[in-house]
């Protein structure tokens, strides 16, 4: 295996040493910054709760006709239309908000929130429906039933059931009819120390609406972010305290 | 002297056991199991033999639910291996990309043992190869042959069209 041939190599490696720093940012080139969530825990590890992964998205930097993340997420997870836009799977949309008095409009995307106390988990009859250490709320699709129970617990919509028989998974994220799916803060990445792919390409676009980050640890873009500004939860009255915030709303 | 009788059986065992040879004499049907990559696996044979499942499982608990991601146990690892060569898939009569082709579905639809992994998981490692730690001999001709073909390594790499796995 010569480099020659394998050109992309030593930048490959540049960049997954580089994605296990924990250096808050890292320029890659003129404009491209990647940022990093954290030191990647090592694999024999489990997640423990001193960490508590968070979003923020701000909507302010959220533009209208943008479907970067969507996009980005759909590719990441292998998420394919089926072209039954009913029945298709989705992680995440993008939510266009109109105050009818002043006119403003808002755009943001909405996914799973990954909330401390998730109705989803309460109601799931097999324990398929869990939250992890961390605050990742997701399906075991080994135990999940297909019952479909925890879509009708979710106040927001996030997550769909596998209709149809799927091909050509992704080896990182296997997905298969009959179980109930959504977001997981792309767990897989985030165990290896590296960004969910929506914020990835949120940033690579160079809009940079969202942070992720340990809301736990106090020098975490996001925990400063969150003390510095003032931030929402959606539905904030359930008292569900998702991991999710958004500013500008 | 007893050193040579246990060397002489431990050849004989191992003759024995490898399917392909007793294929060829046997009245019996044995499994076809193509050859995977590397000398040895995570464990010796005869413990993988009998305990995979258990290691799978315990694995894939511990990877969901804990977040431990080590590669020894891990079905992903499994296919790094195991995922069939198209070299393995022609000489054992198959065309590349059919059911014969694969080690797990090959045994398990011998034994009449239903696997539901695949209707989840992947059946090969990703796409471009160039990324894999192993790449045998084999394949690397084949992408010498067919460079930036993507689909082409996907065949070489053992794609497997029936994803419903074993036992239908």
């Amino acid at each position: 295996m010569s480099e020659q041939k394998h050109p992309d190599l030593a930048r490959r490696e540049f960049l997954s040493s580089g994605a296990k720093l924990t250096v808050a940012g890292v320029t890659l080139a003129s404009g491209v910054t990647l940022y990093t969530a954290a030191q990647a825990k090592p694999a024999e590890e489990a997640v423990t709760s001193k960490v508590r992964w968070g979003l923020l998205i701000d909507t302010t930097k959220c533009s209208n006709g943008c479907n970067a993340c969507v996009s980005a997420c759909n590719e990441w997870n292998g998420l394919e239309s089926k072209g039954r836009p009913t029945t298709d799977a989705q992680w995440i949309r993008k939510v266009e908000l109109k105050n009818k008095s002043t006119g403003m409009s808002h755009s943001l995307p909405v996914m799973c929130q990954h909330c401390e106390k998730p109705p989803c988990v309460d109601v799931c009859p097999t324990g398929a429906s869990m939250k992890r250490a961390d605050g990742i709320v997701l399906v075991d699709r080994h135990i999940c039933i297909g019952c479909r129970y925890c879509m009708m617990a979710c106040p927001y919509k996030a997550r769909s059931f596998v209709h149809e028989d799927l091909e050509n998974q992704r080896p990182h994220q296997p997905r298969g009819k009959g179980c109930v799916e959504a977001c997981n803060l792309c767990v897989s990445r985030v165990d290896g120390g590296q960004l969910p792919a929506c914020v990835e390409k949120c940033s690579a676009e160079g809009h940079n609406a969202m942070i992720f980050g340990d809301l736990n640890d106090p020098t975490s873009a996001i925990a400063q972010a969150v003390k510095q500004y003032p931030t929402r939860q959606i539905r904030e009255d359930l008292d569900l305290n998702p991991g999710v915030r958004y500013q500008g709303i | 002297m007893t050193r040579l009788i246990k060397l002489l059986s431990t050849a004989l065992l191992a003759l024995t056991l490898s399917a392909p040879a007793l294929a060829a004499d046997s009245r019996v049907p044995l499994p076809e199991i193509p050859k995977a990559k590397g000398e040895q696996c995570v464990e010796p044979s005869d413990m993988m033999r009998r305990k995979h499942m258990d290691y799978l499982r315990h694995q894939r608990d511990e990877t969901m639910h804990k977040g431990i991601r080590t590669t020894k146990y891990s079905l992903k690892q499994c296919l790094e291996c195991h995922a069939a060569d198209a070299a393995d898939t022609a000489a054992a009569g198959h065309e590349a990309g059919k059911e014969g082709g694969h080690f797990c579905v090959n045994c398990h639809q011998y034994a009449g043992v239903h696997i539901d992994c695949f209707q989840c998981h992947a059946t090969k490692p990703e796409g471009n190869t160039a990324f894999h730690p192993i790449v045998t001999p084999g394949m690397q001709d084949v992408k010498e042959a067919h460079q930036g073909s993507a689909a082409m390594l996907n065949q070489v790499a053992g794609a497997n069209g029936d994803k419903t796995g074993a036992a239908q």
